[in-house]
This record gives C-alpha cells, structure tokens and sequence, in this order.
C-alpha cells in the first residue's frame, strides 16, 4: 500500500512538472499557426538529408522548449507542410540544443568543459542519425494518419504521391502553383485547435507518466548504478535510467550531478544524450506524431547510436 | 467537454499550488509556473465554454478525453502522500558535489542536509566531536545497521528526490519506526563503524514532529 502511495506521489510530480512545459509548447505551435498561417516558409525549409536536420536543430535555440514542449512544435512543423528532416531534426535534437539546457548543463558541471561540447555535439549527432534513419520509412508509414490528413492540406498537390492522395486529377500533373495565401484564422478558431492539441497530449502524457513512476517505484534505482565503474555495463545502466527516469532535458544535468562521481564518463554522456530523445513520459507524446513501428525504430536506433558514442568516449578518456 | 477538460486541468495545477500539495512533489522554482499554467488553462476554457456550448452540432469527444479527465478528477481526489523512506530506499545516496562549501554556520544551526555536505566536503570526523547538533528529519531504516535521520534532496520532481542521511546513536528503548519525523538534540561524536571511523549523532533529546510543511529541500 506504502509503495502505491509513493507511486501515486512520483506520477503526480511528474505530472504536474511536465504539464507547464506542456502548454508552453502548444502555445508556441498555436501562435506560429496564428502569426502565419498555411506555414508557407515552413514549405521553403531544407528538403537536403543533412542540411534539413541541421536547419531544425538549429530552430531549437529560437524555440526554448524542452523535450514535453517540443512535440506540440514538431507536430506544427509537420502539419505545416516543413520537410520530414527539418522537422526530425528539430524533434530529436532541439530537447539539448536549446539555450535553457545548455545553461542548466553549464552549471551543473563547470568543471567538466567537454561536456559541454560533448553533449550538445553528441545530441546533434543523434538527430541526424535518427533523421536519416527515419527517412527510409515513407511518410505513410512514419507518420500518424491524423497528422499526415492535416499535412496533405498544406502540402501542393504536385509534391504528394499518387497512392498517398484522397482527392484530385489521377494523370500526369503539372506542377501546381501554390494556392492563394490563406486569411488569417479567427482567433477563437486558433484557441479551439490549441486546447485540443493540447488535451490530446495531456492524455498521452498521462499514460508516459504511469508507466514511469510504475517501473521507478518497483525498480530500486541503486540495482542500476550498482555497475558504475564497468565501461560497458555502467552506459547500458545509465541509458536505461534516462529511459526510466523521464525528467526534463532542463533539469537532468542536475540529477546526473548526483551519480556523476560514481559512473565512466561515457555513461554520464550517455544519460545526457539519450534521455531528452527517448524515454517512458515521451514514448507516449510520440504516439500524437509517429507511427508505432516509426516510435520502435526510434528507440532502437537511438539506443545503438548512445551505447557506440558512450564506449567511444570511455575509451578517449579511461 | 473541451472546456470541461480544460478547466479540470486548470483546477488540477492550481489546487496543488494554493493547497501546499506542491511543496511534496515540485523543487520550489517551478511553483509559480505551474500556478501560472493553472490560471492561464481555466482562462482558457472560459473563454471557449460559451462558443461550445452556444454550438449547434456537438463533436464527439475522444475518449482518451474522459481518460484524462478521470485521472485529473482522482488527482484532485487523491492528495500525494508519498512514503519517505519509501522513496529513499530506491535511491542511491550520493551528493557527489560541493567539494567546498562556500559558508559555514555555527553548529547548533546547522541543518541535516548541511552537516551532511560538511561531512562530504571534509570528511575528518575527529573534527566535529563533541560539537551540538540540532536536526530534523524522517527516520530511514538501513540494511544491517541502526536507522538513520534523514531528508530528501528534489531538483526538480520527487522522481529525482536524493536521500542524505546522517548515522545518529539512538537512546536505550525501542527504535523508532520508519518514516516518522523526529527533531534531535545531542553532540557529534566518533565511531567505529566497518573498520572505518564516522561521525555520529549521540541523541540525547528527540521530540516527535508532523512532517514539515516543505519536506524537501533544494
């Protein structure tokens, strides 16, 4: 009974601790579909496999969100018509590569100045990575059948596969012009859309958050810090840790504070890096953009990508 | 049922803050965000709540609507009542910073968490016998040892909540149980312990109290 209470106290503080973030990002979804409506510059981003994850790293520093936040702005991105890489590359990589996070990991190791670099660099990599792996996929089978319906309506027609389309002339098609620049939506509209966005994720963070606060609970964090000072078993404990522990890329660097001492310094990279990309809380948040064969080639192509760079940086600096 | 969702949310944030509830889950620099958000999400639905319900044809609601509106119901309901020690079993207890504290109070003020960093940072106990302690904390029971006095570190939700506890010599008597608040008087003294000397609280005089209204500290 003891445990179920203090499983029920974890849920709510992760809970209540994601939900702010939560509306902070839908917030700035909604205005961006206020301020420019049919998102024509978001059409005009990088289609180029590297300079397309690259440019939506990039937007992280101009969108301070951590990873909560960043899912309603992915999903804005993607709605909007930006190419699947810009969009991927802003989901994956912008959690580390937002001025709030780094500030947070600056001051929480400013002894240690490559991992200031290192992490950062580390998230940049993974991005890309995962971006090109998850460019194999096609869209239809990357993204959710609701959120690709709203992205066919920003998209020209010419540029969607004939397969892919629900209306229009089956034939040989002449490049489109863009249609006229739409109006404005009333405001009242834009709000609708937002709460509905927004009560969509609530959901899905709610599920997140049973699921980590359950494992937390039954999982006695010490059983995976007790392998700290073997290379490859203390990045394997800390990845899995990131996974369970879901906070926010915002205040991590000061949990991993805590451990820091105990553990190869790869397995503190390793938390660093993977933990804002996949973990219990997002992999429920992921359920509103990806398909779940999409959230599973995610996770799995991270976690390879995380375990190679934490042996690689055990083995510069052991 | 858009506003209704909205605004439950909304009650949800802001009656954990104005009820003290947050002081059990959050470090204290998010407080006024999630007060803010709370506001801002009943604001929210008061604004749309006319324009729904003035509609002529509803939509259906989701279901993971009602999903979430149950559990944002059952939070209002259900108020955190986390066991502390509970949660400080699962932890490691492990500061591994503050190698040098940048001030230092007289003994008798300083709290547990600060004789806790001292003892890290300058780990002589010979250098604190016989100095006063005054400390609160919740008794944590240890694996083949007496049950420590201890508190818990938050950074930012108690899914990172850190024990640091502090090894104390209980009176003769039966030893307190698990989780209960105590406030201790007595003198830092040194003992052997696995071939090795620590410090160690010699109580001389507990009181039991409630749990403090901020159990966590930053």
């Amino acid at each position: 009974m003891e445990r179920l209470a203090t499983a029920w106290a974890i849920f709510q503080g992760l809970l209540i601790e994601a939900l702010p973030f939560l509306l902070i990002g839908v917030a700035i979804a909604s205005l961006a579909r206020w301020l420019s409506p049919g998102g024509r510059w978001l059409q005009r981003l990088p289609r180029h496999p590297l300079l397309g994850p690259l440019t939506g790293a990039a937007l992280g520093f101009a969108l301070p969100a951590c990873e909560c936040g960043n899912v309603p702005v992915a999903r804005r991105l993607l709605a909007g018509g930006a190419p699947v890489e810009t969009a991927l590359g802003f989901l994956f990589a912008a959690p580390v590569l937002n001025p709030i996070v780094l500030a947070s990991t600056w001051a929480a190791f400013p002894n240690q100045p490559w991992l200031l670099a290192a992490r950062p660099g580390g998230a940049l990599l993974l991005a890309l990575l995962l971006a090109c792996v998850l460019r194999l996929l096609p869209e239809t089978a990357l993204l959710t059948p609701a959120l690709l319906e709203e992205r066919r309506l920003s998209q020209p027609l010419a540029e969607v596969g004939l397969l892919e389309r629900r209306t229009g002339l089956v034939g040989a098609v002449s490049p489109a012009p863009l249609p006229a620049k739409p109006s404005r939506p009333p405001l009242q509209e834009v709000l609708q859309h937002g709460s509905h966005e927004f009560l969509d994720l609530a959901a899905l963070l709610v599920l997140g958050c049973v699921i980590a606060a359950t494992v937390q609970t039954l999982l006695p964090r010490s059983w995976l810090l007790a392998v700290g000072g073997a290379p490859t078993l203390s990045v394997l404990s800390l990845m899995l840790l990131a996974v369970v522990v879901s906070v926010c890329s915002s205040v991590d660097a000061f949990l991993a504070l805590g451990f820091a001492a105990q553990i190869t310094p790869g397995a503190l990279l390793a938390f660093l890096v993977l933990g804002p990309v996949v973990d219990l809380k997002l992999l429920g948040l992921f359920r509103v953009l990806l398909q779940p064969r999409a959230i599973a080639l995610t996770a799995a192509a991270a976690s390879v990508a995380v375990l190679v760079l934490g042996q690689w940086v055990n083995l510069l600096l052991l | 049922m858009r506003s209704l969702a909205l605004a439950l949310w909304g009650l949800v944030l802001l009656v954990s803050s104005l009820s003290g509830r947050l002081d059990l889950l959050l470090s204290g620099a998010f407080h006024p965000l999630v007060a803010l958000s709370g506001v801002l999400l009943l604001g929210l639905a008061a604004l749309q709540l006319p324009a729904e319900f003035g509609a002529r044809r509803r939509q259906p609601t989701p279901r993971s609507w009602w999903l979430s509106a149950a559990v944002a119901l059952l939070v209002l309901a259900i108020a955190p009542n986390p066991s502390f020690s509970d949660l400080a079993a699962n932890r490691p207890a492990e500061l591994g910073e503050e190698a040098e504290l940048s001030f230092l109070l007289p003994p008798a003020q300083r709290s547990l968490t600060d004789w806790v960093r001292l003892l890290r940072s300058q780990p002589d106990p010979s250098l604190y016998a016989g100095d006063p302690v005054r400390i609160s904390g919740f008794v944590w029971p240890q694996a083949g040892d007496r049950p420590q006095l201890a508190r818990l570190l938050v950074r930012c939700c108690l899914a990172d909540a850190t024990p640091v506890g502090l090894p104390l010599r209980w009176p003769a008597g039966p030893l307190p149980k698990a989780d209960q608040w105590l406030a201790v008087q007595g003198t830092m003294a040194v003992e052997e312990h696995n071939g090795q000397s620590r410090s160690v609280v010699v109580a001389e005089r507990i009181r039991p109290i409630p749990r403090p209204r901020r159990p966590l500290e930053p």
